[in-house]
């Protein structure tokens, strides 16, 4: 194939204009593409004492969580609701309801975790006994050192 | 696919633009042709400050509270951030030195001679446009420079008769630099001047295409040729020019990208306006009218501050009108030459001796972390109940001598459970994260808790205490050995053993050492001595 001066230029062209384009993209596209794989940075949080959570009757446990917000570290108001069947295995729900997001409350007349938007109920290990609620409660990692109790309040499938 | 291609370029008029545009003669530039190629790469360094300073800006916040933790942020958090930082600012100092060229090529050749006049005045609009950028660009880091560099710009405005005063206020959006003069800035560096320079860009190019780009010149002596005819017997701007152009643009990137890897963009320390210590430089492309301002003294500051810049400007937009004629090559024209040779050479001058001034900060590297970690002992208010040198509570000690013994694991575990590590310690839980705790150790170590000068302490332990006891091998068997003495003691137990033995043990058969050494050097030595650590004790 024979190219004349005129089309090695065009094709020079788009080649250089190519690689200019690819060597600014790729740095500019690793900066704005970057938070998808940021890792989350959320610490264990102290909950308070193991032996002050009743066993067999879910308890809402208000907590304070710092985390970082980009350059800043802001404090949050968040709360959790913890059960125990024996005093020393502990599971934590989200205190959102799986299905839109409201917050639930426990009912210890009807046994069950209540949600108010569209009547979801869910039993004591979270999973879903009436309503709309697609999957189980939504559960934190949860431990327990020294008689104390701690979170990780990041959200985990259930 | 061709056919929908097709649609689009006929609906749009892709066969005029063509025409008009890629296709169209440029006179045969010769020897002359990469000085040609000036223009377009300043316009790619353009393109390159618009995209990265969007990205910059979407981690960046303007308020003198956020904007230096912010561009921190951007320097260490955010991938490839501190290279597109780096690109923005050596791209910034690119395009001023292209812009120069720039017009350094259109006067030598008198390309400025009718009828390309506006395209001239559009072009020293544009240097201004490119001058406010840079001005207003590095007040936003908010750190020393920018904000003292800023300071003094403010300050020579002020400076001008009559109105100088209130134009400095405006520019300050009030009578001190602060957060209306950050988010002033902040409009102008975004918003403001890159609408002005795309509106200016717009009408120099229609201008250059319109007119059609100066013939080089004809020799001297010559009479000036038929510019249609040049232009007819040149080639067309697509490819023969576009490549030129597209090398150029390559090379001038490369340079910015290598500045960029290689040197980076410096944040310096957070601005402090109580600093009397630092000594505010301008960037480099104002550092001819910063040591301009040395040659007036006092009262005819504004000699050179504003009347001498506002008469160069003046000089600049309105030389197409006063160097007329169809002369053309710079030797045709000896004043002019020589006369934009004296004002280079003086503005190069004065840039040289401002670069090599004397008044260079000394570039102290702080931690970051330490900053960090002062930052956030003073949002969680530790001074309630600790001092640090005096200043703050009671309640706690003093941190300035407290954490000296203590090493950075137990400071650690300290700052998560304080009542584990001190039975009725009174300090609360915080919860702190784990950057936030190394923060603090650093900012306790960089106050005094560490950082002990290990010279100073070896002479002290040699001159008193290496007759009686051995340490690493040499010394005297009469008292212990002291290697690994810090695993059993800490600073603070060693300190007052040291000061009175037989208060801690009264068996001791050591002398007190209160009244032979001065307590500084007691404590250099108590540190120094709880620092001997063994591996496996």
């Amino acid at each position: 194939m024979e190219i004349d001066r005129r089309d090695f230029l065009k094709y020079s062209i788009w080649g250089l204009g190519c690689f200019i384009g690819a060597s600014l993209f790729a740095p500019a596209a690793t900066y704005f593409l970057s938070p998808v794989w940021k890792e989350s940075d959320l610490d264990w949080v102290f909950l308070g004492k193991a032996d002050t959570i009743p066993v067999d009757k879910p308890t809402k446990v208000d907590f304070v969580q710092r985390r970082k917000d980009g350059w800043m570290t802001v404090e949050e108001r968040r709360s959790a609701w913890v059960v125990t069947k024996n005093g020393k295995e502990f599971t934590i729900f989200d205190p959102h309801c799986t299905h839109l997001g409201c917050p639930y409350r426990w009912d210890s007349a009807k046994n069950g975790f209540l949600c108010p938007c569209h009547a979801a109920v869910f039993d004591m290990n979270g999973n879903v006994i009436s309503g709309p609620p697609p999957r189980p409660l939504d559960r934190y990692a949860v431990k327990v050192e020294n008689g104390k109790l701690w979170v990780l309040p990041t959200l985990k499938r259930a | 696919m061709r056919t929908v291609l097709g649609w689009f370029q006929n609906r749009f008029g892709w066969p005029d633009i063509q025409q008009t545009l890629l296709d169209r003669k440029i006179p045969r530039p010769g020897k002359w042709a990469w000085a040609y190629t000036l223009g377009s790469a300043t316009l790619a360094v353009f393109l390159l400050q618009i995209i990265t300073g969007v990205l910059l800006g979407m981690n960046y916040s303007p308020s003198p509270d956020h904007a230096y933790e912010s561009i921190r942020y951007i320097m260490t958090q955010v991938p490839m951030g501190a290279f597109i930082r780096g690109l923005h600012k050596w791209g910034a100092s690119v395009m001023i030195v292209l812009i120069f060229l720039h017009l350094f090529r259109v006067y030598v050749m008198a390309s400025y001679k009718a009828p390309r006049e506006l395209t001239w005045i559009a072009g020293i609009f544009l240097l201004l446009g490119a001058f406010g950028l840079g001005f207003t660009g590095y007040l936003l880091p908010w750190d020393q420079k920018a904000y003292w560099a800023t300071a003094v710009g403010a300050n020579i405005s002020s400076q001008a008769p009559f109105l100088g005063p209130a134009v400095a206020t405006v520019l300050k959006g009030g009578a001190e630099l602060g957060a209306l003069t950050l988010t002033r800035f902040y409009a102008f560096h975004v918003l403001a001047l890159p609408i002005f320079m795309v509106l200016f860009i717009g009408i120099h190019l229609f201008l250059v295409v319109y007119h059609g780009i100066s013939a080089p010149p004809q020799a001297r002596g010559e009479k000036a040729p038929d510019y249609k005819e040049l232009k007819a017997k040149g080639k067309s701007f697509f490819p023969y020019s576009v490549f030129k152009d597209v090398v150029m643009v390559l090379l001038v990137f490369a340079v910015i990208f290598f500045l960029s890897a290689h040197f980076g963009a410096d944040l310096e320390d957070p601005a402090d306006p109580t600093d009397s210590s630092y000594n505010p430089r301008p960037e480099w492309y104002f550092l001819f009218l910063f040591q301009s301002l040395k040659l007036f003294p006092g009262s005819l500051e504004y000699l050179a501050a504003i009347v001498l810049p506002t008469l160069m400007l003046l000089f600049l937009i309105f030389i197409p009108f006063m160097d007329r004629g169809e002369k053309r090559h710079p030797f045709a024209r000896p004043f002019w030459i020589g006369g934009g040779c004296v004002v280079a050479g003086f503005v190069v001058l004065l840039s040289y001796q401002g670069w090599k001034s004397p008044l260079v900060n000394p570039r102290i590297e702080r931690n970051p972390l330490v900053l960090q970690g002062q930052r956030i002992y003073g949002e969680l208010h530790c001074a309630h109940c600790h001092s640090i040198k005096g200043e703050g509570g009671n309640v706690g000690p003093d941190l300035s001598t407290a954490v000296a013994g203590r090493s950075d694991e137990w400071l650690d575990e300290h700052f998560r459970k304080p009542q584990q590590m001190i039975h009725g310690s009174a300090m609360p839980e915080l919860n702190l994260l784990d950057e936030e705790i190394q923060a603090l150790i650093a900012y306790l170590r960089d106050i005094g808790g560490g950082g002990i000068s290990y010279a100073k302490a070896a002479k002290i332990f040699e001159e008193n205490c290496q007759t009686c006891h051995r340490l690493r091998g040499r010394g005297g068997d009469m008292g212990p050995r002291l290697d690994g003495i810090g695993n059993f003691h800490n600073g603070d137990w060693l300190k007052q053993y040291i000061q009175n033995p037989q208060s801690m043990n009264k068996d001791s058969e050591m002398p007190g050492f209160e009244s032979t050494l001065n307590p500084e050097d007691i404590e250099t030595l108590a540190r120094f001595l709880s620092s001997q650590k063994r591996e496996n004790p």
